[in-house]
């Protein structure tokens, strides 16, 4: 037992001494570089999303430091991110997110991807006054908190399809119409139904199937089937890019017809490419679209972004990368107008923006959500075996018109 | 004898300044150094019944997660309408003072311990009557279960999740709520290893041995194995409650499949430490759980995306270099060390025989 517990005292002192060593912290500002920290999904459930939103981070540093960087103070500066993966689980995003900023002395945070982790990390950038851009955290709950330090470049979720359903009255003269919903058990997607239920209070339609899927959607048979019964007007899903995916295999599989079929995530998804004509008439709910016609001077437009993009990751942009970009502009201006690396000072400037990016403008309001940008609505439409995404609501930027009612599978080719 | 004992007071005390002083030795640390201790309760807690008991169990973080779920649901539901805390995008704010912030907490944990306990003799009751795999399968299950109904339940936030109680904002230094969360987690993990070492020295343990060696025989000796079954799983339970009712608050934000019944994590984890430090020792699932949060901590970020894979390579090596933990393992190496006593003309004997 002796020598046991000597071992044991050893073994205690030794990690005490690393640890200690260990304790040194990075500075915020590294010599040239300006440091950002970003708890990412690289793995789980959410790590394709993750890996758009890491690329999109990438791609904007890429660019914001070989054109100059960030000027402050007169003298210029680099971007670094330093990332860690959070295995698409809250617990450990809040984790990674308190090691980020004590132990790599993180002063400034990008955010993680979806809404539920951005809600285990807002608490904790809270606590120690970090400023944080989110760009894929939409969830309308994370603007009501009253939190000072959290700034989203993206539209809330709840707006995510609110418009399909006014689209729907609309191409029913009017009339109210009778709306069937699967949503997943998550942040997100929840509030996407929240909005649902708003619109459909307003325009007194009724909601005739309101299912709650599980998270990783790989099966909603149970839905369609109710689908197929109750002949609904529209048929709402919504579970990231997973759900999409689900929604469309098993709605061709099963040839369910309806409508008007409105989602979320279709080109995270890539649904246009990996389904084809089969993913053909969806309606899908968008932050961003390279054809619209924003612009800054570090991407030019869209259809640039899109371009450089491919280029650099060999597939085109989901809207997730194009808003994590965005997020980089975001700071890179607040530096600059704040001239200094104070973050109280930073978190000031950041409150005061009010740009364009080639994503859309931005501007907080006072959650911290962007309430300069609307949402868009795309429509997949197809031209032989070729697939592509055409924006059709609002009608400012609409390249074609919205195809309506979907044909029955029995007319399609 | 006395000898002995002066050793091992050495030692506790030696351990608890240092748990005392490391808050402050390693601040920057705070939350991982919680995280330990509450992977160290629920490492030590499984023990006694995978370890002593024999009976494998997926179905801990059942009560982790009730616990989590509990603690933040009275804390919130004692002073303002939970309904309205949980609905997403409600327009009001609630704000806990202070005192109200510490008392809900305090409430909440001793609920936390105490409903968890009643459910593991209720759901006991029921199916410690199966033995081996079937028992391990129908834990798993529950724990999955527990997880897909908490994420329909609206008053708990159901999908959306649920935003624990914000620190108080009164209390400014930004220090406080890692030192609180990490002296409560400590607290409970001294609790949990004077009750655990206590179990070591009694009778109850004996009769956990006997159900694990030969439940049959167990029974056959007169000892009424469903009831120590039974009362042992409930001592797991209470603890894994205050582990869970802890971790909710420290990370701020309950979600139900991955952070509260988080099976496929903290499920998985405290069987893998139990085993990884030696499974039915006192010292093993300590030691497991310190060794597996730093090889977690440590090594986790330097193989971003394959850390799973390593963790299934650290499982398979447990299971094939270590099948009796680290401390079955240093048994078997140095068993004079452990007070066996080995006769080298018996030992001798054995390998001529052979």
């Amino acid at each position: 037992m002796n020598k046991l517990v000597k071992l044991f005292i050893t073994s205690i002192s030794a990690i005490t001494l690393a640890l200690v060593s260990f304790t040194s912290s990075f500075a915020k500002v590294d010599g040239e570089y300006i440091v950002l920290g970003s708890a990412i999904s690289l793995t789980g459930k959410y790590s394709s999303n993750g890996v758009h939103t890491q690329n999109g981070y990438n791609m904007a540093v890429d660019r914001i430091n070989k054109m100059g960087g960030v000027k402050v103070g007169g003298k210029s500066y680099k971007f670094e991110i330093i990332y860690y993966d959070d295995e698409s689980n809250p617990k450990r995003a809040a984790q990674l997110a308190e090691r980020l900023i004590k132990q790599d002395g993180v002063h400034y945070m990008l955010g993680p991807y979806s809404s539920g982790l951005t809600k285990a990390i807002a608490p904790v950038t809270e606590k120690y006054k970090i400023p944080m851009v989110e760009a894929n955290g939409a969830s309308r709950s994370l603007f009501t908190k009253g939190y000072k330090y959290l700034f989203a470049v993206l539209s809330p979720a709840n707006q995510y399809l609110e418009v399909a359903i006014d689209l729907a009255v609309e191409k029913n003269g009017g009339k109210p119409v009778r709306i069937a919903q699967a949503f997943e058990q998550d942040a997100f997607s929840q509030d996407v139904r929240l909005g649902i239920l708003d619109a459909a209070k307003r325009t007194g339609s009724e909601i005739i199937i309101d299912d709650k899927l599980p998270k990783e959607l790989n099966d909603m048979a149970a839905t369609l089937a109710k689908v197929k019964a109750t002949k609904p007007d529209v048929l709402v899903v919504s579970g990231h890019t997973k759900g999409a995916l689900t929604a469309i295999r098993q709605i061709s599989e099963m040839k369910v017809d309806v409508p008007m079929l409105a989602m979320t995530h279709c080109d995270a998804a890539k649904l246009s490419k990996q389904h084809g004509k089969n993913s053909e008439y969806a309606l899908c709910a968008s932050q961003w679209h390279k054809n619209l016609s924003y612009k800054d001077k570090f991407f030019g437009g869209g259809k640039k972004y899109d371009k450089d993009f491919k280029k650099e990751f060999g597939y085109a942009p989901p809207y997730q990368s194009a808003e994590s970009s965005a997020a980089l502009l975001v700071f890179k201006d607040a530096f600059e107008r704040a001239n200094s690396f104070d973050r109280d000072k930073v978190r000031d400037a950041l409150k005061d923006t009010d740009m364009q990016t080639f994503y859309g403008n931005i501007k907080f309001g006072p959650g911290g959500q962007n309430v300069a940008k609307p949402m868009i609505l795309f429509q997949v439409r197809c031209k032989g075996d070729t697939c592509e995404n055409k924006v059709v609501a609002p009608t400012k930027w609409a390249s074609d018109k919205f195809y309506h009612p979907i044909p029955k599978w029995s007319e399609r080719g | 004898m006395n000898k002995v004992k002066q050793k091992d007071l050495m030692l506790y005390s030696g351990l608890i300044i240092l748990g005392l002083a490391a808050p402050f030795l390693f601040s920057a640390f705070k939350v991982q150094l919680t995280y330990l201790c509450v992977l160290i309760v629920l490492a030590m807690t499984w023990n006694l019944q995978g370890g002593e008991m024999g009976y494998n169990s997926f179905g801990n973080i059942l009560f982790y997660g009730l616990g989590m779920y509990l603690t933040a649901s009275v804390q919130v539901g004692m002073f303002f309408p939970l309904a309205e805390w949980t609905e997403s995008g409600g327009e009001k704010t609630f704000v806990h003072t202070t005192a109200e912030y510490f008392q809900g907490i305090g409430v909440g944990l001793l609920v936390a311990a105490i409903v968890p306990t009643i459910v593991a003799g209720a759901i006991g009751y029921a199916i410690l009557g199966l033995r081996g795999h079937y028992f391990a399968i129908c834990t798993l299950g529950l724990g999955i279960a527990a997880g897909e109904i908490a994420g329909g339940i609206e008053i708990i936030g159901a999908g959306q999740g649920f935003t624990t109680p914000p620190f108080p904002a009164e209390i400014v230094d930004p220090e406080a709520r890692g030192q609180f969360f990490y002296f409560l987690s400590f607290l409970v993990l001294v609790l949990a290893f004077i009750f655990v070492k206590y179990i070591y020295g009694s009778r109850f343990r004996l009769i956990l041995n006997a159900i694990r060696d030969n439940e049959d025989k167990a029974e056959a000796m007169g000892i009424q194995t469903m009831k120590y079954k039974i009362v042992g799983w409930m001592c797991s339970a209470f603890f894994c409650g205050l582990a869970g009712g802890i971790m909710g608050g420290l990370i701020g934000y309950i979600d139900s499949t991955d952070v509260a019944f988080d099976g496929r994590e903290m499920g998985v984890f405290m069987v893998l430490m139990a085993i990884l430090g030696g499974k039915g020792t006192l010292w093993g699932p300590i030691i497991g759980a310190t060794l597996f949060h730093f090889f977690k901590e440590g090594l986790w970020t330097f193989i971003l995306g394959w850390q799973y894979v390593a963790l299934g390579v650290l499982i398979v090596v447990i299971v094939v270099y270590f099948p009796e933990g680290l401390m079955g393992w240093l048994r078997e190496k140095y068993p004079e060390r452990f007070g066996e006593v080995i006769d080298e003309k018996d030992r001798k004997a054995q390998v001529e025989l052979k």
